[in-house]
């Protein structure tokens, strides 16, 4: 099977194949034939099924190479053409591969079974030839014996034959003649005796008288034979020598054969003594045995031949000698001995018997002496035994091997006639035939050797045979084996080699997608000023068109829609922007101080305002432990929850939405107190328990201040299904595609959320949450500052004695600060609606309820009432009762009445009043009428509500002073802080701007706030530095004056646009204000203008101007270092000479305006150098940096090289004017 | 010419100016600069503008015949042609000027001729347009009306 591609190979790969073909081409003949020889049906079929089942293992390889090999096989190659052309290379390889083992497998098969076989047959053969010589040389060895036996009877009975006849010579008379034969009988007798293998001797007479001796072997009795002697005479003797003179021939024959007359007896002699047992008998002619006449000695010389006798059934070698007389020229008797060759045939018989084989002797002729059969040796014919052609021998080795010489040599034999044959197959076995050629003068004569291969090589050839088979068998094997492992390792290889490319396409595409996608980013980021500027111009326009007075109702409206389309697209612009900053990697957080707790009120308030009108409770829940001042990127940190909680407040209809803050800590997060903190823990754990997180925290701030702060927004909306909590992450994705429509939106926010947050090192994901709703839980990693953990000076209200009543509708965040004011040691009741409120009032102060028109029928719960017992064993304790203004009926005048029957306690209890964004003035006048003087806009939170308590607490200290105007309240923080009460928001913004640049966006989203809420919520809370202080409002009827001030609600939609320049757009409608209220901001100011532009340097020279400022313009940076240098030597003068110190206090500028890109020397380099030089003085002059650049990185390079602001190109009035203010306010107050 | 004519011809006049883009808002807020100190302020100011705008170009074109160019420096100019276009409220030569300053960075020679006949082109005509607005504005001032607002 093996070598059959081989041998049909025509491809180019075949010529080795070819070369080996030819080269293994006789062994793998003879093995092909030896195996189908040997195996003749059954391992045949064997195989072939063998065979077919490794064609099918390797049915495509096969196919394959049947391909290659050009229809080598059973033509099935056509199927696979298509896959060739695609996997070709693949092919190639494999099939060269496959070819080299199969190469490989076949010379080691060849050359193993070669080396094996052929040696052992070589020596085996050697061993055999010396054997079968030795074999054949033994039985000749024995004939030759025989042959030398013989004649040396026959000479020895001619000698003494000769001898006695001399003696008798010329008998005279019959009885001498009788005394001749008696005497000749008695010699030939002694010879016969002695030698017993003789068959017979006879002694024929001159005168025709025979006498013999005859041993029959089969009967073994002796005879002896003579003629009639009284036929015979003396006389005829003398005639029968001339006769035989004249014509010797026929003279035997004649007389013996031809003597019918003549009469033969047989006397049976004792064997051993040769004494006459019986009478002769006359026997007929026929029974005689050959007796040796004067014919066999024609030329008187001894003659052998072979004759047979029907006494013995082997033939019989004869030997003739004659006896001369004493002259030695006539002939007197021929004497004959004939032995049998018996013994010759049974020496052979024992030689085949111990070695098997076959032997036989022929004469020259081809007639069979000997054979070591026992088939007869000679043939009856009708005259007789004859001898046998070995020919015609019966046994049928022995004719058949007869019969292959006689073919293979004819008469032609070689010169000795000694053949030596190997393999001659005789009747489908192959035998060794060797023949010697023994050659006699008279009888030459062959030896041949007939032994089967199978007894000499049969093991040789069945081991051979074995081994090949076992050796082909195995190399197939192997080569199967092979060939599979090779399509199995190719094909890992090349399926590895496809994968690997597909991969490497792959990154390559990947790689590609991602440039092209940060070529996108990056576009988008470089735009973001090209973008945001244009909108910025058309929403500003859009805000002066509003003011305008002479506008339409439609077109007023219609201005109105534009303005809110033109927010919304900004508001997307900014959006994608960010993200793309972010994706760009251009977004740079910034580190800064901020009020955590602070802006997430901020922002809770201003979300709040929006989910009143969605009848939606917004709750903030932050626990105690989140540090007061954290370091980030406040403005992303509040981007992070505004964005987190409008989408809250997109789907949610009803319920609550709220956010809650924890910070990671295990001493606090142990007893999970985050939600639910242990009422009914000991105060003083929970006090031990605080001191020591804010040890830990101090702690952990001198080690790594970096902190993990969780937040969740829980809201009660629609909810996300699970399998979108992923995805929703990503960008322009909605859990729904059908919210799109139903609440808008672009899907962005959460995706900036979570790159956010991510980028603060953060993560945020949906989590289970029970109930509807979805739960979003985040964390970020912000650092405290080193320094400033230290725990705000809390006022221990358990020590005041101070009780509550909540009274409010949201019941979400009614339970929130019932949990945190019972977890600080203020015993605290609830409330949900009127009627409840009532029935506790009722229950604590008894007295005065029963004169109540709203005495209720309804009775309380069994706890609350015992709680309200305790409440009322406190004594001395301030009530403080927060009402939620929606707990009135406002929508009938009941509202009144109720204040009244609340009045009653005014002196028992505190009110606070819980305000709507929206709550009328007419009821804030009534309220602040009756007394009511705590107010706080909704919603409530920890700090409100901490300052509801210091205030009450405060209050009660100093009574007389609450009702003052200029309340002192809580504000003792701050010197200034009764002014904050009436400074209008401007100064907030640019107080703001004082205190850091990064609370900015902050500022700027309270500042947003501000305008959504009413007038008082603007003041109180526009400036984070003041929030805290304003929060509780004391009423001052003189504060409704600012409630004046128109249009401030046009600008409600603005939103932070952007981190730089977040006061813009509140600024803008301020400073619009200012610029008509008070033209010269800036009287006075001095103000150094570096602008190599002279367009930019004029106008912007002109602005100022305009604004009271005295400006100095300079051409770059260089001239600009040199003014400044210049006024300080001269300063320097001035104070060598004048002891008067003003001007060294205050240094030449008051601002120096910087452009950035100038030529000698830019902005950044003037900038340092100027601050080098300010180093010897201490001054500090602000520098506000001039540029066309608006990325966020031109800020932090101008920041960095010491400018204090930052003002982008074309130059808005009022925002530098604003900036300007800011920073001038500090150095010149 | 009727004086109201006249007036309202220098409104549809400026609108249009407004409306087709040559200018801003920058241009406004240039004019509300304007007042009793300072009354040629506009005119002033827009004729720096040309001087340094002529002078930017003439530089620029000069710059591009070069063997060499000096990209970076032409980069520089073409900022401040940027700066001072927008701070007068040219508006269609300050965003030539961005697109000139990206070819600039890409030091893309061709972009950048393409660009400098395109700004030329603008100042042209906001030279033109400007000029006969300020004779419009002069005439209404010789005939002794007040320059609408």
């Amino acid at each position: 099977m093996a070598e059959k591609p081989f041998e049909s190979s025509s491809s180019s790969e075949s010529s080795p194949i070819l070369l080996a073909s030819s080269m293994d081409t006789t062994p793998l003949r003879k093995l092909l034939h030896g195996i189908s020889e040997f195996v003749v049906s059954s391992s045949t079929c064997g195989k072939k099924t063998a065979a077919t089942r490794g064609r099918r293992i390797l049915h495509r390889d096969v196919e394959r190479e049947e391909f290659q090999y050009g229809g080598g096989g059973s033509g099935g190659g056509g199927g696979g053409g298509h896959c060739l052309s695609s996997y070709y290379s693949v092919f190639v390889a494999r099939l060269a591969i496959m070819v080299m083992l199969a190469i490989l497998i076949g010379l080691l098969t060849v050359l193993t079974w070669h080396f094996t076989k052929v040696y052992t047959t070589k020596s085996l053969n050697t061993l055999a030839f010396g054997l079968r010589y030795e074999l054949l040389q033994r039985p000749i060895l024995r004939m030759w014996n025989i042959l030398n036996s013989t004649s040396e009877i026959t000479t020895a009975q001619v000698k003494l034959s000769e001898y006695v006849i001399r003696r008798y010579s010329k008998p005279t008379n019959q009885a001498e003649q009788v005394e001749l034969y008696e005497m000749m009988k008695d010699i030939t007798w002694a010879l016969f005796a002695s030698r017993k293998a003789l068959n017979a001797i006879t002694i024929n007479y001159k005168n025709g008288f025979v006498q013999a001796f005859h041993r029959d072997h089969r009967s073994n009795n002796t005879f002896y034979i003579y003629s009639d002697l009284a036929n015979y005479s003396i006389s005829s003797t003398e005639s029968y020598h001339n006769e035989m003179l004249s014509s010797r021939k026929g003279w035997n024959d004649q007389f013996i054969h031809g003597n019918v007359s003549a009469i033969w007896y047989r006397q049976p002699l004792d064997p051993v003594t040769g004494e006459k047992k019986g009478k002769p008998s006359q026997i007929p002619p026929d029974d005689l045995i050959n007796i040796a006449g004067p014919s066999q000695v024609p030329d008187g010389v001894a003659s052998w031949h072979v004759s047979v006798s029907k006494y013995t059934d082997s033939p019989l070698l004869s030997a003739a000698l004659p006896v001369w007389d004493a002259t030695n020229t006539n002939i007197v008797a021929v004497v004959g001995v004939t032995t049998a060759l018996f013994s010759v045939g049974q020496l052979m018989k024992e030689l085949v018997e111990v070695h098997s084989g076959y032997i036989y002797l022929t004469s020259q002729q081809g007639y069979l002496l000997a054979t070591s059969t026992n088939a007869p040796l000679l043939k009856n014919t009708t005259k007789g035994p004859k001898l046998m052609m070995a020919v015609d021998s019966d046994d049928r080795v022995i004719r058949m091997g007869a019969q292959w010489l006689q073919e293979a040599y004819g008469n032609k034999f070689p010169p000795g006639h000694v053949v030596h044959v190997e393999k001659a197959n005789l009747g489908g076995q192959h035998y060794y035939i060797d023949s010697f050629f023994l050659n006699l003068t008279r009888l030459p004569m062959v030896g041949v050797i007939i032994i089967p291969r199978k007894y000499i090589m049969g093991k040789v050839d069945e081991r051979a045979l074995k081994t090949l088979v076992i050796l082909i068998s195995a190399s197939v094997c192997i080569l199967v084996i092979g060939c599979v492992c090779i399509l199995i390792l190719t094909n890992g290889v090349s399926k590895e080699m496809k994968l690997r490319a597909e991969l490497i396409s792959h990154l390559d595409a990947r790689r590609r997608a991602e440039a092209s996608s940060n070529y996108k980013s990056q576009f988008l980021a470089n735009m973001s000023h090209e973008l945001r500027t244009p909108m910025a111009a058309v929403i500003g326009l859009l805000d002066i068109l509003i003011c305008d007075d002479c506008l339409t109702n439609e077109q007023y409206a219609m201005v109105t829609q534009i303005r809110k389309c033109s927010t919304a697209l900004l508001r997307l612009l900014n959006n994608i922007l960010d993200l793309s900053k972010v994706e760009s990697g251009k977004l740079v957080l910034e580190e800064a101080e901020f009020d955590l707790g602070r802006e997430l009120e901020g922002l809770v308030d201003m979300f709040s305002v929006q989910c009143i009108n969605h009848n939606v409770e917004t709750v903030l829940d932050l626990s105690d432990d989140i540090p007061k001042v954290v370091r980030g990127d406040s403005a992303r940190v509040v981007q992070v929850f505004a964005n987190l909680i409008s989408n809250s407040i997109k789907f949610t209809t009803s319920g609550h939405i709220v956010l809650r803050g924890w910070c990671e800590n295990p001493n606090v997060c142990s007893d999970s107190g985050k939600f639910s903190p242990d009422q009914k823990k000991p105060l003083s754990a929970l006090k031990t328990k605080l001191k020591q997180h804010g040890n830990h925290t101090k702690k952990a701030g001198k080690k790594d201040n970096k902190m993990i702060l969780w937040f969740e927004v829980d809201d009660t909306g629609c909810g996300i299904d699970r399998s979108k909590w992923e995805s929703v992450f990503e960008s322009f994705e909605q859990a729904d595609p059908s919210t799109t429509r139903t609440h808008g939106g672009t899907g962005l926010g959460l995706c900036i959320v979570r790159t956010l947050v991510n980028k603060m090192g953060g993560e945020i994901k949906v989590v289970k949450k029970n109930g509807p709703g979805t739960l979003m839980r985040l964390f970020l990693l912000l650092s405290t500052p080193a320094d400033g953990v230290e725990q705000q000076g809390r006022i221990d209200f358990s020590k005041h004695s101070v009780a509550v009543i909540l009274a409010l509708h949201g019941s979400m965040g009614r339970m929130t600060m019932l949990k945190w004011l019972s977890k600080n040691g203020v015993p605290t009741l609830e409330a949900s609606e009127w009627n409840e409120l009532t029935q506790i009032l009722h229950e604590l102060f008894h007295a005065r309820t029963l004169d109540s028109g709203f005495d209720t029928h309804y009775s309380l719960a069994e706890p609350m009432r015992s709680k309200v017992q305790s409440l009322q064993e406190m004594k001395n304790s301030v009530y403080i009762i927060v009402v939620d203004l929606g707990l009135l009926d406002l929508s009938t005048n009941i509202w009144k009445e109720q204040l009244n029957f609340l009045d009653k306690f005014s002196g028992l209890v505190k009110f606070a009043w819980m305000l709507n964004h929206d709550t009328s003035n007419a009821i804030k006048m009534e309220l602040r009428r009756k007394g009511h003087i705590l107010m706080v806009n909704k919603p409530l939170y920890k700090a409100k509500m901490l300052h509801i308590l210091e205030a009450v607490i405060k209050e009660s200290y100093v009574e007389p002073q609450n009702r003052s105007p200029n309340g002192t309240k809580g504000t003792s923080k701050e010197g200034d802080s009764h002014e904050c009460l009436e400074i209008d928001s401007t100064q907030f913004e640019t107080c703001s701007s004082d205190d850091s640049d990064e609370t900015a966006g902050a500022s700027s989203i309270s500042s947003v706030h501000i305008r959504e809420e009413s007038r008082e919520g603007t003041i109180l809370k526009s400036s984070p530095s003041t929030l805290r202080n304003c929060l509780v409002e004391f009423t001052r009827l003189g504060l409704d004056q600012c409630n004046t001030r128109p249009k401030l609600h046009n600008t409600e939609d603005i939103k932070p646009e952007n981190p730089d320049s977040p006061e813009q757009p509140s600024v803008r409608s301020n400073a619009k204000d200012r610029i008509t209220n008070e033209p010269k901001s800036l009287q006075g100011l001095r103000i150094l203008l570096a602008e190599d532009t002279p367009v930019l340097q004029r106008v912007a020279t002109i602005m100022l101007e305009k604004m009271g400022a005295v400006v100095i313009a300079v051409g770059d940076g260089v001239q600009a270092v040199e003014a400044l240098n210049s006024v300080l030597d001269n300063d320097n003068e001035h104070r060598n000479n004048q002891v008067e110190t003003e001007i060294c206090d205050s240094p030449p500028y008051d601002l120096i305006l910087m452009d950035c890109q100038m030529p000698m020397m830019d902005g950044y380099e003037a900038t340092k150098a100027i601050r080098k030089l300010e180093e010897r003085t201490g001054w500090h002059i602000p520098i506000v940096a001039l540029t066309a650049h608006a990325m966020s990185s031109d800020k932090e390079k101008c920041l960095k090289v010491g400018m204090d602001a930052y003002l982008t190109k074309p130059i808005d009035y009022k925002l530098m004017v604003s900036t300007i203010l800011s920073l001038t306010k500090q150095s010149s107050p | 010419m009727d004086l109201v004519q006249l007036q309202r011809q220098l409104v549809d006049y400026r609108t249009s100016l407004y409306h087709e883009g040559f200018l801003d808002e920058q241009f406004t807020q240039l004019q509300s600069l304007q007042d009793e100190n300072n009354p040629d302020f506009v005119v002033e100011v827009v004729s720096l503008f040309f001087e340094d705008s002529e002078r930017l170009l003439n530089e620029l074109s000069k710059a591009l015949e070069q063997q060499v160019i000096d990209f970076k420096r032409m980069d520089a100019q073409v900022h401040q042609l940027k700066g001072s276009s927008s701070s007068i409220g040219a508006h269609r030569v300050q965003k030539l000027c961005i697109v000139f300053r990206n070819y600039c960075e890409a030091q893309n020679v061709e972009g950048c001729l393409k660009c400098l006949q395109q700004v030329k082109h603008e100042y042209g005509i906001i030279k033109t347009k400007l000029e006969s607005m300020f004779q419009l504005e002069q005439q209404i001032l010789n005939a002794g009306g007040s320059i609408p607002v």
